[in-house]
């Protein structure tokens, strides 16, 4: 865990603390979050119970357009993509779908798309293209792997996550309607330690 | 005589004979595994004879290991069938204790986490009962642990062993009265259990679960059973012939006081009752038929002698 600038577990009851320290650090590395997280801080009172999660993420990456997974060339009548990612193949021929109509795009092979449009400024805007938006699938990711996180009891849940700033509070009882003062105490004190 | 669990590893090629060998001497074959070039027997042989197993399977490059849990059936309770509990630990516990010659069934709770809201149900409790021992795989909090351990013991009459987060200290400290076993720093985790000190501690495992079954074979030697589990599996075999057309890889499963045979109860009940297993004596006048929680299986315990004054 030695790319987060910090990561902290703690909880009331130091010996399970520890143990969910590794669990948070695996599951964290698991789920492919470390290029994303900045700072996490959890604690976890078991006999309120409460677990609350807080942190911050890193600047999030960009979207990703055409000419991020694909060359494009012109021939004549048709504009040819080369696929160099196939990460976002499936999201791409759904957005050219749509936007050119199915009988206009051809893919002869695996790598190869070819778009029939005669339109003449066709070059530009496909390369600008937004084929997918990376900070989508991040929130449900990192909310997901939280719920992993935290005791398997711990059924109500309430979670945020605006401006690189995410919480996630959870418990077996049912929780107070403002857990703001909850989540503050945690961030003030995973900024006063960083 | 005294019979001992034993696993014998080793390849395909002339196997039969340590078959042979084995039933010869008066032992039994609990369970038989063929993987690819491999066999592994499970086995119950007598004491004095385990050396003539290893003369006779040497120049087969077999391998003859005592396995203290050959014979039993161990129920590895989860919380839940969540990903939080599965596949670490309780696949890992499970698959080891397996290593050991256990037969282990896992038993996931519908609702079973959780320290206020864990539930064991009358269906769960009856399978669980129907076992010779049960390990339930707590989380890692001393609080919880404490707080849902009355609940999972109501109505349990099989021994418990609890395996937790906190040290076996902490268990035994927080756990009253006291259950069978405890195993400390073995809760929730979410990695395999691959490093030396992981694998130490599920050698821990095997090592307690044996102190118990140990234990639990004294008390039954001080009022023996009127017959011998694996010899009543072996009558079953012979017996009812549409038990080979079971598909399930043990058909018939030994524990240290019965067994459990995967045939309908409705059926094959009155058959099986109806088996001679010696000159007049059948298995209803020594065993007691019960139909098992688990599917529809039958599930059968042997009498001890000093209820039947009998012993086959």
């Amino acid at each position: 865990m030695s790319t987060l600038e910090y990561f902290e577990v703690s909880s009331t009851e130091p010996v399970g603390g520890a143990l969910y320290r590794r669990i948070a650090s695996t599951v964290i590395t698991d789920h492919n979050l470390l290029k994303v997280l900045d700072k996490i801080r959890i604690f976890i009172d078991p006999a309120v119970p409460i677990f609350i999660a807080v942190g911050i993420t890193r600047t999030v990456p960009r979207k990703i357009t055409v000419s991020d997974l694909a060359g494009v060339t012109y021939n004549e009548q048709k504009i040819i993509l080369s696929i160099a990612d196939e990460t976002y193949l499936a999201d791409l021929l759904l957005i050219l779908w749509k936007k050119y109509g199915k009988d206009r795009i051809l893919q002869p092979d695996r790598f190869t798309i070819e778009i029939n449009s005669s339109e003449e400024n066709s070059l530009e805007t496909i390369e600008t293209l937004a084929v997918a938006d990376p900070t989508e699938s991040l929130f449900k990711d990192l909310i997901y792997s939280l719920q992993v996180i935290c005791p398997e009891g711990f059924k109500v849940k309430k979670q945020n996550f605006h401006e690189g700033r995410f919480w996630f509070v959870a418990s077996e009882n049912t929780l107070p309607e403002d857990v703001s003062p909850l989540v503050e105490e945690q961030f003030r004190i995973m900024e006063a330690s960083s | 005589m005294i019979l001992v669990p034993i696993t014998y590893k080793g390849g395909v090629f002339r196997h039969d004979e340590i078959l042979d060998l084995i039933e010869d001497m008066g032992g039994y074959i609990i369970q038989k595994h063929m993987i690819a070039q491999e066999v592994i027997l499970q086995a119950l042989v007598p004491k004095e004879d385990i050396e003539i197993i290893r003369t006779v399977s040497r120049p087969l490059a077999g391998e003859v290991k005592p396995a203290p849990l050959v014979g039993t059936e161990i129920a590895v309770v989860s919380m839940s069938l969540e990903i939080h509990h599965l596949p670490h630990a309780s696949c890992d516990v499970a698959e080891y204790l397996r290593t050991a010659g256990a037969k282990t069934n896992m038993i996931g709770l519908a609702r079973g986490f959780g320290k206020r809201i864990g539930l064991l149900s009358d269906e769960e409790r009856d399978i669980i009962n129907e076992h010779d021992l049960v390990i339930y795989l707590f989380g890692n909090f001393e609080t919880c642990i404490e707080q849902k351990m009355p609940t999972f013991r109501r109505g349990i009459r099989v021994p418990i062993i609890v395996c937790g987060g906190p040290s076996t200290e902490a268990l035994k400290k927080i756990i009253d009265p006291p259950v069978a076993g405890y195993i400390g720093n073995m809760g929730r985790f979410m990695h395999r259990t691959k490093e030396p000190e992981e694998l130490a501690r599920l050698d821990e495992v095997v090592a307690e679960i044996s102190r118990v079954i140990d234990q639990k074979r004294i008390s039954i030697s001080k009022d023996p059973l009127s017959v011998v589990p694996a010899r009543l599996m072996d009558v079953i075999l012979e017996s009812v012939p549409d038990i080979h057309d079971v598909t399930s890889p043990i058909p018939v499963v030994v524990q240290m006081d019965g067994v459990r045979v995967k045939l309908p109860y409705d059926l094959y009940a009155s058959k099986i009752r109806d088996i001679e297993i010696e000159s007049g004596i059948h298995i209803k006048d020594i065993c007691d038929l019960y139909s098992s929680r688990m599917r529809d299986y039958i599930l059968m315990k042997v009498k001890p002698f000093s209820e039947t004054g009998l012993l086959v």
